[in-house]
């Protein structure tokens, strides 16, 4: 899996434990949370630790974390910006 | 009275076997898929939540017609090792300072009560939830517990029982559906489903 898109997906799938769900039910404009995959609050937080442990990226402002996992294709643009690992 | 009893192993609902091909936790998920569903929050659930929450949906599919949206029904169970299995995955998290990432999904299941809730949120239930932890299997303080638990004017009846978990592959549960004046709700009928085999 080469396609960072692909290999969020992976991760937020492992993350949050999305057993029923597989990386191409995941569109990538859709949202992550409310009607996209339904997540909720505990799973921001989750995704928080996610991109500081994968690619060491800090959240600090939770506001930035509202903005940020709107959907896959603007999470993979902020973690292709920030990253630092 | 309706019972459950699990153990890693094998399921019985009131004396009969369920069918299942797996053990350990594959065999709560194969129970899940393919007579429950639809609850995607399971798979977020740690081991013990997701016992708890096998055992309640088995026990309660022998409801008719299944009753929801109450504070007349409490939730008041028991076991030994607390959030024992959840504590140590948390603990995996924050072991290593160099790669310390405490996982909030993990830790909010460090309560050994979270289970409680989980089965009232499923069904709607806002009456009393309780846990208590023993030294271990107690018939009787669980008999004297929940019998107490009529006391109040609100309790119409009570899922109760044992639901332990000390890994994802070594757990067991018997859990019941008991009214206040149950002609058969004693610790010995306790006593007789936790030792079911």
């Amino acid at each position: 899996m080469d396609n960072l898109q692909d290999i969020l997906k992976q991760q937020i799938i492992d993350a949050l434990n999305l057993e029923e769900i597989e990386i191409g039910d995941i569109d990538n404009d859709a949202p992550l949370f409310g009607e996209g995959l339904g997540l909720d609050s505990i799973d921001a937080l989750e995704l928080i630790v996610l991109l500081e442990r994968n690619y060491g990226i800090k959240i600090k402002d939770p506001a930035l974390g509202k903005e940020i996992f709107k959907s896959v294709n603007v999470l993979y643009d902020y973690v292709s910006k920030n990253r630092t690992k | 009275m309706n019972w459950v009893r699990i153990r890693k192993d094998s399921i019985k609902i009131n004396g009969t076997t369920l069918p299942t091909n797996h053990c350990g936790m594959e065999m709560l998920k194969e129970v899940y898929k393919q007579l429950i569903g639809g609850y995607p929050k399971f798979f977020k659930m740690d081991a013990l939540c997701r016992l708890g929450f096998i055992a309640s949906e088995l026990l309660l599919q022998q409801e008719s017609p299944r009753i929801t949206d109450t504070e007349r029904r409490a939730v008041i169970l028991f076991n030994r090792s607390s959030s024992l299995c959840d504590d140590r995955s948390y603990q995996t998290t924050i072991q290593d300072t160099e790669k310390f990432f405490p996982s909030p999904a993990v830790f909010v299941y460090t309560l050994p009560n979270i289970v409680t809730g989980e089965i009232s949120i499923r069904n709607k239930y806002y009456g009393e939830t309780l846990f208590c932890v023993l030294d271990k299997f107690n018939a009787n303080e669980i008999f004297q517990v929940v019998k107490e638990s009529f006391l109040d004017s609100m309790t119409n009846d009570v899922i109760t029982g044992w639901v332990d978990c000390e890994s994802d592959d070594d757990f067991e549960a018997s859990m019941i559906l008991v009214g206040p004046n149950d002609p058969d709700f004693n610790p010995d009928f306790i006593n007789e489903i936790y030792k079911h085999n």
